[in-house]
């Protein structure tokens, strides 16, 4: 079918008109072969507007739209609804802004801006004209969830899911669920019990807006829509978003979970801790271990595993494994505890005597680059949490607690650091270098120097308490592993964005929550598992998910299976497979995101994107780099659509200048580009070419942006060796806030390029 | 008297081999008390030492000399946590302290011996006489001439001078 462009430009309040001749534009628009239409407006992004497009699309038979707008983005939306309104795919219509892009930035030189403009728009007519409907596709998902962990992030993330209908199996691998919560006596900073949950509204008893419970008495087993399997594990993962299949395997008990924590079981971890008595009334052995396998089929996984207690052994200096009576906090919550190993009462483990002295130690572990370099963020308030219970309990006891900084930053967290200092509690400031006994006394001296004082004292302690780091709990890298999830540098489960989207996960249906991603506080991990649940329950609520298909695609003729794009995606949209005779590539539409970064991979040009095809970027970079008999040098900028396109929208927005011989063309990610692009910027008539993508660590691809800068190292070696000068080609990184910089940068490859002079075209 | 501060003396101290852990340090004191030294004399704290280098208090480095009392047992550097090469970044700040001329006596003057007599500690009829009975064999002759043009090659005996210089 031939193509019947339509061409609308808006005026934008006369600030087009202000500086290009409308009328010779207009004239000009309509003699760029394929348009069919052409009109003006004041805008056309308002009701009037659109309405003219869409009696244009009607009456004359339009199948393809050009428009110039102003502000890009809401424009397109608009634009793109109005024009599905009248018949035709939203992704036939093409938007641009000649306000911020060419009017506003080159205010200064009508002339030149001219000419820009008119390459701007054979540029977009040309792109149109080669533009295609991309459809949709949906996709069924399934309303259940998986929960695994059963810590206070998986319950409350499985409770809100419940409750919004959700059914929810919640996987625990311990006998009983509470994670260290359940452990950890009480909180902070509400100083009371750990397992103190908000409640469910199944409490038959009134339920007030002001409840909470006790996990035991929160009926949280018999919400309507929860499976509770407690000593489970997830031992495989089968499907995709929306439709996994899950296998669990799970041990047997005598009766039900919610039961838990009434089957005594000894916790191992600090059985060293019991009387003989304890040790006898709660024995082993009750656990059978007979095992049965599950399947279960849901639409959505939360991970919820948690964290755990460094183990600070290796640091052979604190003695830790070695004495007995160093021991790490977690262990003194358990001591602390009156359901604990020891009733409750304070005692040291090599004599069970009641401690006079105690020495707590911060930052074992953490912020120690040997170890974990990060801080582990609420070990200074559990330390203030169990120096405030002993002191309560125990006022004559003296406790000195050694740091490097004490963080307290939370709400009503500096309240403990108060309330410890007036108890009485002493703070040394220092980091101690080694822990020994002091056999003649038979106590531990903790030798550490004290900055404030200028001092070196030995402290003599009956136990020494090291605060340890918190590390990703056991078998996080197995589960990674089994749902195909990234981990980040401390081994903890990366979220898709750390500033943004702190509960999902590169994966549409899976998401994280609670210490699974970091050491978290409780009031931060109920925040973090309310958000899971809600872009859980946002992915489910309407049984299906819809993608558009703006989306890479395979040619199997040209594929030559050499493994590259799969390696490349950041997506794990890629896989190999069989098709007839040879090993082909295939996209997972599901996954594919569109960057197009194995686009700029592909050897064998096998793979194009739906919404940026190849021939689309080299129509528009012939349309833009044509001299038309202007003696002018012309540089092509090839910008990204997202933070390097930003820097080109705001330095436009703020009308700063820079040279209309700069010429931009727009692709999903800089990742697209490959040598040719450069090379055929060059051979069409460009000076020089400017590439514009994210922050090499910012890419919204990750590794695009990258990628990008080590293939123009690459092509400026090739044109070297073709004799041309190699500063002809860079590479830039802007974010939204750098337009002045890319203002900047446009300039200096402007004037870069006129003192090159010409290229020698015939070399290329 | 204060001693005026030298904003940028850290990268000196950074830009020196050896020096380049400096500003990692948070001071948690770890070194200090792993310091033997530190433990005898006031007079040197590895803790103190890096934050008047990065504070800029350079006189009081140099000048006042605490960076030669340093043991080079490198157990603050086996304990920090932060991989700051503290006893590396003793030895870059003696390299900058002697560049400037600031050379504790005792040093001058082993200097000089071993430039007189291409010896540290001078020996003498006396300490000769010791060595038979605790059953070491005699010292031989050092050979002056090429440690004397290895020494004044390598610009040590005009640093020393400079630091006599100094020390005057």
């Amino acid at each position: 079918m031939k193509t019947r462009v339509g061409v609308f430009l808006s005026d934008c309040n006369g600030e087009i008109s202000g500086i290009l001749n409308f009328g010779e534009l207009t004239s000009f628009a309509e003699k760029i072969p394929g348009v069919v239409y052409v009109r003006q407006n004041n805008e056309f992004c308002q009701e009037e507007g659109l309405k003219i497009i869409k009696d244009a699309i009607r009456e004359k038979g339009l199948n393809r739209v050009v428009v110039s707008a102003d502000e890009p983005v809401t424009c397109m939306v608009r634009i793109g609804k109005a024009v599905q309104e009248a018949g035709l795919n939203p992704y036939l219509a093409e938007v641009i802004t000649l306000r911020e892009h060419c009017a506003r930035p080159h205010q200064n030189e009508p002339e030149k801006a001219a000419r820009k403009a008119k390459a701007m728009l054979v540029a977009a007519v040309e792109k149109a004209k080669l533009s295609e409907p991309i459809d949709v596709l949906k996709y069924p998902v399934r309303k259940s969830s998986l929960v695994i962990g059963g810590g206070i992030a998986g319950i409350q993330v499985s409770m809100s899911l419940a409750e919004m209908g959700f059914p929810v199996h919640l996987v625990e691998r311990e006998p009983f669920l509470g994670g260290i919560a359940a452990r950890a006596v009480k909180f902070f900073p509400t100083d009371d019990c750990a397992l103190c949950i908000g409640a469910p509204s199944c409490d038959l008893n009134g339920i007030t807006k002001t409840s909470r419970k006790c996990l035991y008495r929160s009926g949280f087993s018999e919400i309507p829509n929860v499976n509770v399997l407690t000593n489970a594990r997830v031992v495989g993962v089968k499907g995709g978003p929306g439709d996994y299949q899950v296998t669990v395997e799970k041990k047997m008990y005598p009766r039900f979970p919610h039961d838990y924590p009434s089957i005594r079981v000894v916790d191992e971890q600090f059985r060293k801790f019991a009387t003989e008595e304890a040790s006898k009334t709660y024995p082993t052995g009750q656990v059978q271990t007979k095992s049965e396998t599950m399947t279960l089929d849901v639409g959505t996984i939360i991970v919820a595993t948690g964290f755990e207690e460094f183990n600070p052994s290796v640091v052979e200096e604190y003695q830790y494994g070695m004495h007995p009576d160093v021991i790490t906090q977690l262990e003194l919550a358990r001591i602390l505890d009156p359901f604990g190993p020891t009733g409750g009462s304070l005692i040291r483990p090599s004599d069970r005597g009641q401690p006079k002295k105690i020495v707590m130690v911060q930052c074992v572990g953490s912020r120690d680059a040997r170890w974990n370099a990060y801080c582990s963020s609420i070990c200074c308030m559990i330390a203030l949490k169990h120096a405030l219970i002993i002191k309560e309990k125990y006022p004559d006891t003296d406790i000195q607690i050694c740091y490097i900084d004490i963080r307290s930053w939370g709400r009503g967290h500096e309240d403990y650091y108060e309330r410890a200092r007036e108890a009485g509690v002493k703070f040394v400031k220092g980091r101690p270098t080694e822990i020994f006994e002091d056999t003649e006394m038979k106590k531990l001296i903790v030798d550490v120097e004290d900055a404030l004082l200028g001092k070196f004292v030995e402290l003599p302690a009956d136990l020494v308490v090291l605060s340890t780091a918190f590390v990703p709990a056991k078998g996080t890298m197995e589960l990674a592993k089994m749902l195909g999830l990234e981990l980040d540098g401390d081994g903890f489960f990366k979220e898709y964005n750390a500033k943004v989207r702190p509960t999902e996960t590169k994966l549409r249906g899976i998401y994280i929550c609670g210490g699974a991603t970091f050491p978290k506080d409780s009031p931060t991990t109920a925040l973090h598992a309310g958000s899971a649940a809600l872009k859980a329950a946002k992915f489910m609520a309407s049984g299906e998910f819809v993608k558009d298909r703006r989306t890479a695609v395979i040619d199997t003729e040209l594929c030559g299976d050499c493994e590259f794009c799969p390696v490349t995606c950041p997506y794990g949209a890629i896989t190999m497979e069989k098709l007839e005779n040879h090993i082909v590539a295939r996209i997972d539409e599901l996954k594919c995101e569109g960057c197009g970064i194995c686009v700029g991979t592909c050897p064998l040009n096998a793979i194009d994107l739906r919404h940026a095809k190849e021939s689309q970027i080299l129509a528009q970079v012939e349309a833009l780099t044509k001299k038309d008999g202007s003696m002018e040098q012309i540089v092509l900028a090839y910008c990204c659509a997202e933070c390097g396109g930003t820097a080109l929208d705001s330095a436009g927005t703020d009308s700063m200048e820079y040279p209309a011989n700069v010429r931009v063309v727009k692709v999903p990610c800089t990742g697209v580009l490959k040598i040719h692009h450069f090379l055929e910027a060059f051979n069409m008539g460009a000076d020089a070419v400017m590439v514009i993508g994210c922050k090499p660590d910012g890419c919204h691809y990750e590794e695009g942006s990258t990628r990008a800068k080590r293939k123009i190292e690459l092509a400026k070696k090739l044109l070297e060796s073709f004799g041309i000068e190699p500063s002809r080609l860079e590479m830039f990184h802007n974010v939204y806030v750098e337009g002045k910089e890319f203002a900047e940068e446009a300039r200096m490859m402007n004037e870069r390029a006129a003192v090159l002079g010409p290229l020698r075209r015939e070399i290329v | 008297m204060m001693k005026k501060q030298n904003p940028q003396f850290y990268e000196q101290v950074t830009s020196k081999l050896g020096g380049e852990t400096l500003t990692k340090c948070f001071q948690c004191g770890t070194c200090a008390s792993s310091c033997p030294v530190a433990k005898l004399t006031t007079r040197f704290n590895p803790r103190l030492v890096i934050k008047n280098a990065v504070a800029g208090e350079k006189e009081r480095i140099l000048v006042d000399g605490p960076i030669w009392l340093c043991c080079s047992c490198y157990n603050c550097q086996e304990r920090c946590p932060q991989g700051v090469e503290i006893a590396e970044i003793m030895y870059a700040l003696r390299n900058i302290a002697l560049k400037e001329g600031h050379l504790p006596k005792a040093f001058i003057e082993m200097a000089s011996n071993l430039m007189v007599e291409g010896r540290v500690v001078p020996t003498s009829a006396f300490t000769a006489k010791r060595r038979e009975p605790l059953g070491l064999p005699p010292l031989k002759e050092t050979g002056i001439e090429p440690l004397s043009k290895i020494l004044s090659v390598t610009s040590f005996s005009k640093t020393v001078e400079k630091a006599k210089e100094v020390a005057k």
